[in-house]
């Protein structure tokens, strides 16, 4: 997105914005300042953003909104604080340094009412969207991909050199909120239900919601039939491309400007199917893409020794929700394109030395065999519906009541992995 | 919009006060209107603000350089 001039950010649309419910207004009725032609005296004591106090300037007519946003992440950022003090440990000593590279580096990503609905976000230049103008659906490309846009936006759009843009954008011109409406963006007013992360609880929105037929495969496509009830897989698994992951990021204040800065060590594209590090009631799936994100263990040095002393309890290839869909994609194109194709995998070769700790909860230690091993599987007895312990290995490693013995073939599959191939009756 | 909404509720009020005054008290409801067009008229007005910030040229010619960008040093994928 292109910088706006200064000049550009501050005009005024006098017809358009004087036609609206917001014109109605008085500039300084939100702004404050002073009504007089001289500049400085204009502008002292000015309001520049109103909607950073949306309790005082916006909650008269947006009740519900306002009562929602305080507890929304993109107010709370708590997305950010949850990772971090996981990968710090939690150490109360070292809670000042990481506040201060929280000031420094993370807390420009805060989004207030006016970010999204008047103008551009701050944290790229900011700018009046169309004269003051204000937006019920934030104009897409200046406002949700203009932050969320070195991963999401390039996908989405069709950024990415060589890899064609999301599917729901290309053909079906759908924006952002198509999918993801104001209410989840909002937040909710009780806070004991706001997220900790973005991937807290159930997915949402999911594709199912407008795709009902793919998850009982009644839409007659026969991977469907398999994969589409969500146990086995997320729906990016099969239609996904490759998108971009990054290394080794460092934040540090500038020594000549005394700007806050970061460096990005490396960015490619990748494509690699993990465990899902999150599985959980809520998001069952077995594999999800997985991308790199650009943490190391001196991320933050500049700040302090060691303020990612826990950094091994959260993986570095992290749980993806790429947005790049397609209907067609290389692993969906046969049976064969996925399984027993190592090359699409997060196996252990693929993972750095140094974060292979990190990484044991999503590394692929034995990819799905061929489909016919699938289908041949035997079944599980009828009555195993009604055992309580889910470890298949209790009885079948020895052949306690002459159950079956594992096979040698079998040897590198984990115990989660036993109800993939031999399902209920 | 809160002077406004005062404003409102004046007139309402004085509706009400006047349905149950004497006919003298009746002149006295006739200055509600009065009160409401003080108000209305001392409300902060925005006419040097609009007269500027709807002037691209001068804003152009008035714009101050803006500060360096604030991480403008960074280097790679943010």
């Amino acid at each position: 997105m292109a910088p706006l001039e200064p000049w550009e950010k501050a005009l005024v649309d006098g017809e358009a914005f004087l036609a609206t419910d917001h014109g109605e207004l008085t500039c300084i009725e939100c702004h404050a300042g002073t009504n007089v032609s001289e500049k400085d005296q204009a502008h002292a004591d000015m309001v520049v953003s109103p909607s950073a106090q949306p309790d005082v300037y916006c909650a008269e007519c947006h009740e519900e909104v306002t009562a929602a946003y305080p507890n929304a992440l993109h107010n709370t950022q708590a997305g950010y604080w949850t990772t971090i003090n996981t990968r710090n440990g939690n150490v109360p000593e070292d809670h000042p340094a990481l506040n201060q590279m929280f000031n420094n580096h993370c807390s420009t990503c805060h989004t207030s009412c006016g970010e999204c609905h008047v103008s551009q976000p701050k944290n790229v230049g900011g700018g009046l969207f169309t004269g003051h103008v204000f937006e019920k659906t934030p104009p897409m490309t200046r406002s949700c991909t203009a932050c969320h846009g070195s991963r999401v936006g390039n996908e989405f759009l069709g950024k990415n050199e060589g890899f064609p843009g999301d599917v729901h954008f290309r053909e079906a011109r759908m924006n952002c909120v198509k999918c993801h409406e104001g209410a989840d963006l909002h937040g909710t007013a009780d806070a004991a239900l706001a997220s900790e992360h973005r991937l807290s609880g159930a997915e949402d929105p999911q594709c199912i919601d407008c795709h009902e037929q793919v998850a009982d495969g009644s839409d007659g496509i026969e991977m469907h039939a398999q994969h589409g009830d969500g146990a086995e897989l997320t729906c990016q698994v099969c239609h996904s491309i490759s998108y971009s992951s990054c290394d080794g990021c460092h934040v540090a204040v500038s020594e000549t400007s005394g700007n806050p800065y970061f460096e990005t060590e490396a960015t490619y594209m990748t494509f690699f199917i993990g465990r899902n590090p999150i599985q959980s009631e809520d998001r069952p799936a077995k594999y999800v893409p997985v991308r790199h994100v650009p943490i190391a263990t001196t991320s933050y040095q500049f700040y302090g020794e060691n303020l990612l002393s826990n950094f091994d309890a959260l993986p570095t290839w992290v749980y993806s929700t790429p947005h790049n869909i397609q209907r067609f994609t290389p692993q969906n194109s046969t049976c064969e394109a996925c399984h027993g194709n190592p090359e699409i995998f997060l196996t252990m070769d693929k993972v750095q030395a140094n974060e292979v700790n990190a990484n044991q909860s999503v590394i692929v230690s034995a990819i799905p065999g061929p489909v016919e091993m699938f289908l041949s599987a035997m079944l599980q007895p009828a009555d195993h519906a009604e055992l309580v312990t889910n470890s298949c290995v209790t009885c079948h490693a020895e052949g306690i009541r002459n159950s079956p013995v594992i096979p040698e073939s079998h040897l590198g599959f984990t115990n989660e992995s036993c109800i993939g191939c031999h399902k209920l009756p | 919009m809160i002077r406004k909404l005062l404003a409102g509720i004046l007139v309402v009020l004085g509706l009400i006060l006047s349905a149950c005054s004497t006919g003298t008290e009746t002149q006295s409801a006739t200055d509600v209107p009065t009160e409401m067009e003080t108000v209305v008229v001392t409300a902060p007005e925005s006419g040097e603000c609009l007269a500027c910030h709807t002037d691209k040229q001068l804003l152009i010619d008035t714009a101050r350089p803006e500060e360096l960008d604030h991480e403008a040093e960074s280097k790679g994928v943010g």
